[in-house]
């Protein structure tokens, strides 16, 4: 097939770490949607922000390394977390702002074989989230749905370097890149809840360093989304899921109220509406319950 | 001319009545500001409408606040945008059941255009977030921004006397903390900042960023004290939560926590410790890309706590308390098989890198260590753009030379 | 009673300077301003600040450059002060931690402007009035023991004791409405221009004339008030100003015909000739059917290196993205000449004495006069910084030999009253303040504006004058106590309509062409009759208006041509 997807993949840390069913499941909905992924086994940590806090020029050239691993395969890039994204996407902005910092960058890959070329329309990495809208479709995904999300209710969560800051982010390309979790919702058949922390912080960047202030925002957000109606949240960053669902318990403690709500990756999500069951998709190691989803999904045969 | 609404969030402080919405109508070009907006209100229908406004350019900061839902300047955004925004945010919700308005419940009326209704949805411009409102979309700054402000000793502290001259400084280092200097103080970072949502007594990124400007001086001779005042702060540069939101709301560019990251590296490069373990913790991250390529949760947290001290650990008060409060969460992820056992939570067991590919890693390591090059797009600029547009000139000089004529328009 | 030796009306640039030189004297200084000290509109000053510090530029070179610039209507003593003393304040302020920009040498580096023979204006990319106020800002918070800062606080009335010296101002709290007396030995008026009695103007909303009012009503004299200056380069609409640093740095100005028209006008300085003679060029253009059909011409920036731009024209970079929509890197953009700047205003010595013994002006409130018919760019930040320090000095010393004088309660008894009768007025029963300032604004801008006519002021005169007794009735909406800025927007239509009237009687007075006062039936530069200073006072019948010598140290009026 001409229009088939095919994608050097970058899996990030986390899904194969503290969230391998992020990992898992991707790897379901990519056959189940058709597209090819070539994991970039060999590419390392994109630094999620905090290498380059430490020594800048590190973070840009780790990135660098993964992108030259990228481009080595001919293929447009696609990472599945929004951190990634975001750091990424820094490190390239700073990358391709400047020759002579690149050539001092590919400097540290020469020895490897390596080197960061920008391209003349600029090298492609793309969080799965954007690649199911601008490169797959909506109406394509929608097409594909055999169980509809049919009642569910389903609150977006962004992460914070999938949607800030939008100048780096492409948004003067794709202006709704921030509304992009809520189409997907609606071709997946289910209904968007509209609650205050969308588009907010989950608050994991500061879970060692300011565990009360970080476990405030994720009991925030999941407590606002649970009286806005939630069924689940859905989000594209496994940092977000470990403070929305790993800690949901502990974060339940500081904001002093009951939680229980099913936070779903985006992969999940449309592996439910393709008609992947729970279990292969890895929601029994989710800590929140999401026995509740399970139980809605139940009335709509596959 | 175009007819636009905007729904305004109104506190009248004199009236005994809690905040409301009221909308108005109102009729003006689209590239004309929401501040442009009010002001018509004001003067036309309703001078009671309060709002702090001078310059109308964005350049003296008094008319922060939030347009559906964004923190900014009220005269640097314009009404025609805003109204596109508001739709696009209605319809990207219009499947879900509203349950909320504007993203908070407070009295009054709400009559939110519905999915398909033929009117269009209102503009949402409320008084800016984390101040309190003291009248419609005027702000308490001084009990809020200014004080954190003030916090940060923010004047220049140099060394001995003057020189006769002026100071002989690197060049760059003037452009460099410019980005600082061309803050306006208008609260607009404060008020979309997540972090002191979570904690009030977060110094915050205006007071922050004004820090970088000293910090960043090579004419301040307490940089190290500040470093030393602002990491030390429970409440300081580790309690960012790197959410990115001043950078989008600063009407200036200083992207304030773009200083907070700087200000953190001067800090670790000072070899400060934080009671927050800011520092350990980004030595912990740094070490282990190093170490494994990919980064180890489990031993994230402990290397964060007890740095450096492999076996026999003499942990703070703090890390014992962090590390106890861990478990709980760390039990569950067994239980669940998102920690596929026991071992995953024992350092030394995660997986490396395939083949050489941690060696690569780690000779990036050793060139960016010894180089350590701190590329600074605002002083730089991107000449990818300079770039575009001499090839475009070039092209036009191309098309138009030959023959004499003028380019095609 | 609030209590200071020293009092400084307004926080920007030239009342901060004042405030802090007034507390190095030692003596108990307060500073009171309407708005938030950074929100002055000091601000907006973009380009820089004149010095002749650079080897080989000197201040007579300054100095000339200044008198010439004022079409010979500025005094020479005064010039000669300002330029001498500018090395010196600009340094003072690197030392405070200005951020201005270096050269390679990491030495102060300078640019070019307008009407100046060397480059001798040094800058902060081109947020240089807000990169100093921002600093000066943060010596009033580090000095906050010996200045007490009274943010948000509006003045309404100047304080005269028996022996006619200034003793105090009566102030409202804007944050609860309440009315205070304060007492000072010295009262300094720094409140800026008045640019709002045009429209539309390059000018806060802010400006309008605060001060020279207040002075004029307690019978201080104000001079030089018909000169006007209209900036070159201001967006069409709301009268955004691009900065003249865009064509220090070297950018044209074209016609519709794509025309450098400067050469006719100019042909040496080309743009950067004075402020007047740009301002009058591009109007003849545009009134000789020569420029677009919106009424402007184009400044093309797209001639300046990139990377110069990105550099030192960031702001003007977000100008014209956010205001015009327009990217000034890749195409012209369209300006016209607009309100700007207020030349005139209370008549001071050099060291900011007006007639009236206690009270002091600096800075646009004040002429001292420094800028004549036509003030150069970057001249105006060294006169409020220089004639501010001047006034604070000399405001502390006098405070030091003075008695203290209790104020009058009268005179806040009168405010009440004043504030009670336009809060007892009731809707309906008169014209809104807003459509009266509206009326005024375009009144101003087509009558009294770069050209002007015998015909076309008293048509202004006779418009002020009823809109003066419309202000009388005119209502507002809002009658609180905690922010009431309808209030207060009804006391500055008050001292909007005291400025007009003044600059419109001095305008028709002024029968020649100098700087920027420009008489289509007197086009000619007059200085056997004219070269002298236009002082108005106020009286019981009006205005009267009086004459002053210019001072002429060492430079006699020649020909003016750039």
């Amino acid at each position: 097939m001409s229009d088939q997807i095919k994608v050097a993949y970058w899996p990030g840390c986390v899904s194969r770490g503290f969230t391998p069913e992020l990992h898992g499941s991707m790897a379901i909905v990519a056959e189940k949607l058709g597209i090819e992924l070539v994991e970039l086994d060999r590419a390392n940590c994109c630094g999620a922000g905090v290498i380059a806090e430490h020594n800048q020029e590190l973070a840009d050239t780790l990135n660098a390394r993964t992108f030259a691993l990228a481009q080595e395969t001919g293929l447009s890039m696609m990472n599945i977390c929004s951190t990634c994204q975001g750091a990424q996407s820094e490190c390239q902005q700073r990358l391709d702002a400047d020759s002579s910092y690149r050539a001092h960058v590919n400097e540290a890959l020469s020895g490897q074989g390596l080197k960061y070329e920008k391209d003349v329309n600029g090298f492609t990495n793309k969080n799965f989230l954007w690649l199911l809208v601008e490169d797959y479709g909506l109406d394509k995904l929608a097409a594909q749905v055999v169980r509809p999300l049919s009642g569910m209710r389903v609150g977006p969560f962004y992460g914070c370097y999938i949607v800030r800051p939008k100048e780096r982010l492409g948004y003067g390309e794709h202006p709704d890149r921030d509304i992009y979790l809520e189409q997907v919702i609606v071709a997946l058949g289910g209904e968007v809840v509209e609650y205050d922390g969308a588009r907010k912080c989950c608050g994991f960047p500061v879970i060692t360093m300011n565990r009360e202030t970080s476990l405030k925002q994720a009991g925030t957000h999941v407590g606002d989304a649970i009286d806005a109606g939630a069924d689940c949240l859905v989000t594209p960053c496994p940092l977000c899921h470990l403070n929305l669902d790993m800690q949901q318990p502990e974060a339940a403690k500081v904001v002093n109220r009951d939680l229980g709500l099913a936070v779903l990756h985006l992969p999940q999500l449309v592996g439910l509406a393709l008609g992947a069951e729970p279990k292969e998709l890895g929601m029994s190691k989710h800590i929140a319950s999401t026995g509740w989803v399970e139980e809605r999904l139940a009335a709509v045969p596959a | 001319m175009a007819d636009y609404k905007i729904k305004v969030r109104r506190f009248q402080p004199e009236s005994g009545q809690g905040p409301y919405w009221e909308e108005f109508k109102v009729e003006l070009e689209p590239s004309l500001s929401v501040l442009d907006s009010l002001l018509q209100v004001k003067d036309r229908e309703d001078g009671s409408l309060s709002v702090r406004c001078s310059c109308r350019a964005a350049i003296c900061g008094s008319c922060g606040m939030k347009i559906n839902g964004q923190s900014g300047l009220g005269c640097k955004t314009q009404i025609g945008e805003a109204q596109e925004l508001a739709e696009k945010m209605a319809r990207a919700t219009a499947s879900g059941p509203r349950t909320r308005e504007a993203g908070r419940e407070i009295a009054g009326d709400d009559e939110r255009a519905q999915p398909g209704a033929e009117e269009a949805a209102p503009i949402i411009i409320e008084p800016m977030g984390n101040m309190p409102v003291i009248k419609d979309l005027i702000t308490d700054m001084e009990s809020t921004h200014w004080t954190k402000i003030r916090r940060v000793t923010p004047w220049l502290l140099p060394h001995g006397e003057a020189p006769e001259r002026e100071y002989i400084v690197e060049p760059e280092s003037m452009i460099d903390i410019t980005q600082s200097m061309a803050c306006i103080q208008c609260g607009a970072c404060v008020s979309s900042c997540l972090s002191m949502e979570a904690d009030p007594d977060f110094i915050g990124p205006a007071a922050l960023a004004k820090a970088y400007r000293f910090v960043g001086d090579p004419r301040d001779a307490e940089g190290v004290e500040r470093l030393h005042d602002l990491a030390e702060d429970p409440h300081g540069i580790y309690d960012c939560t790197h959410c990115f939101s001043c950078v989008d709301a600063c009407p200036k560019d200083v992207a304030p926590m773009d200083q907070i990251m700087r200000l953190r590296r001067k800090a670790g490069e000072a070899g400060i410790e934080d009671p927050n373990s800011g520092h350990s913790h980004e030595l912990a991250f740094v070490k282990i890309i190093e170490k494994k390529g990919t980064l180890d949760e489990s031993l994230l947290l402990q290397e964060s706590f007890a740095p450096g001290i492999k076996g026999k650990l003499v942990p703070s008060r703090r890390a014992i308390k962090e590390m106890l409060g861990s478990i709980p969460t760390a039990i569950r992820g067994i239980k669940t098989g998102k920690m596929r056992s026991l071992p995953k939570l024992i350092p030394g067991i995660h997986h490396k890198l395939p083949g050489t590919a941690q060696d690569e890693v780690q000779a990036i390591y050793k060139h960016a260590e010894e180089h350590n090059e701190e590329f600074n797009l605002y002083i730089k600029g991107d000449e990818g753009e300079l770039a575009e547009i001499e090839a475009e000139e070039n092209l036009e000089t191309a098309i138009a030379a030959p023959a004499g004529e003028e380019a095609p328009s | 009673m609030p209590t200071h030796d020293v009092l400084v009306i307004g926080a920007g640039l030239a009342g901060q300077r004042a405030a802090l030189a007034a507390a190095e004297q030692g003596v108990s200084v307060g500073i009171i301003s309407k708005v938030h000290p950074v929100r002055s509109h000091s601000n907006a000053a973009q380009g820089g600040i004149n010095a002749a510090l650079n080897p080989g530029d000197s201040w007579e070179s300054h100095a000339f450059d200044t008198i010439k610039g004022s079409d010979y209507l500025g005094d020479q003593d005064a010039i000669e002060i300002m330029t001498k003393e500018a090395p010196e304040e600009i340094l003072h302020l690197e030392h405070l931690g200005v951020t201005f920009h270096r050269n390679e040498e990491g030495k102060l580096g300078t640019r070019a402007f307008g009407g100046a023979s060397a480059a001798r204006t040094y800058y902060v990319a081109d947020i240089t009035g807000q990169a100093i106020m921002h600093v000066l800002y943060e010596q009033l918070m580090k000095h906050s023991d010996s200045v007490a800062r009274y943010e948000e606080w509006f003045c309404t009335a100047l304080a005269i004791d028996e022996a006619g010296e200034c003793c105090g101002v009566v102030t409202r709290n804007v944050a609860d409405g309440s009315m205070e007396l304060f007492q000072a030995k010295s009262v300094i008026l720094a409140c800026g221009g008045n640019g709002q009695v045009w429209k539309p103007t390059t000018n806060a909303l802010i400006c309008t004339g605060d001060g020279i009012a207040m002075a004029y009503r307690v019978g201080a004299k104000l001079m030089d008030m018909e000169m006007i200056q209209y900036h070159p380069t201001t967006l069409a609409g709301k009268g955004f100003l691009i900065t003249e640093g865009a064509r220090g740095e070297g950018a044209h100005l074209l016609n519709a015909k794509g025309e450098r028209f400067m050469e006719t006008y100019a042909p040496n300085k080309m743009e950067l000739a004075s402020r007047d003679v740009v301002s009058r060029a591009e109007q003849t253009e545009i009134n000789e059917g020569r420029g677009f059909p919106d009424g402007t011409v184009a400044l093309d920036i797209t001639v300046v290196p990139k990377k110069r731009v990105h550099e030192a024209l960031r702001e003007i970079v977000l100008v014209g993205r956010d205001f015009a929509g327009v990217d000034i890197t890749r195409e012209p953009i369209h300006i016209k000449p607009g309100n700007h700047y207020t030349m005139g205003g209370v008549k001071t010595d050099v060291d900011g004495r007006t007639d009236i013994p206690g009270l002091y002006s600096a800075g646009e409130t004040a002429c001292v006069s420094v800028h004549g018919g036509n003030r150069l760019g970057a001249n105006s930040l060294l006169d409020t910084l220089i004639f501010g320090r001047r006034s604070g000095v000399d405001a502390a010393t006098r405070a030091k030999h003075t008695d203290a004088s209790k104020p009058s309660p009268k005179v806040l008894e009168d405010e009440d009253a004043m504030i009670a009768d336009i809060n007892s007025r009731e809707k309906g029963s008169g014209r809104r303040v807003s459509e009266i300032k509206l009326e005024l604004g375009q009144t101003m801008d087509a009558k009294v504006a770069v050209f002007r006519d015998e015909a076309g002021i008293n048509e202004a005169i006779e418009i002020v004058a009823r809109l003066r007794e419309e202000a009388k009735t005119a209502y507002i909406d809002d009658h609180g106590s905690v922010f009431n800025q309808d209030l207060l927007g009804a006391i500055e239509l008050g001292y909007m309509l005291d400025n007009a009237e003044c600059t419109c009687l001095a305008a028709l007075e002024r029968k020649e062409s100098r700087g920027a006062q420009y008489r289509t039936d007197f086009p000619e530069r007059n200085d056997e009759e004219w070269l002298k200073h236009i002082d108005l006072e106020k009286t019981d019948d009006g205005p009267e208006i009086s004459y002053s010598e210019v001072t002429i140290t060492q430079w006699q009026p020649e020909a003016r041509t750039y």
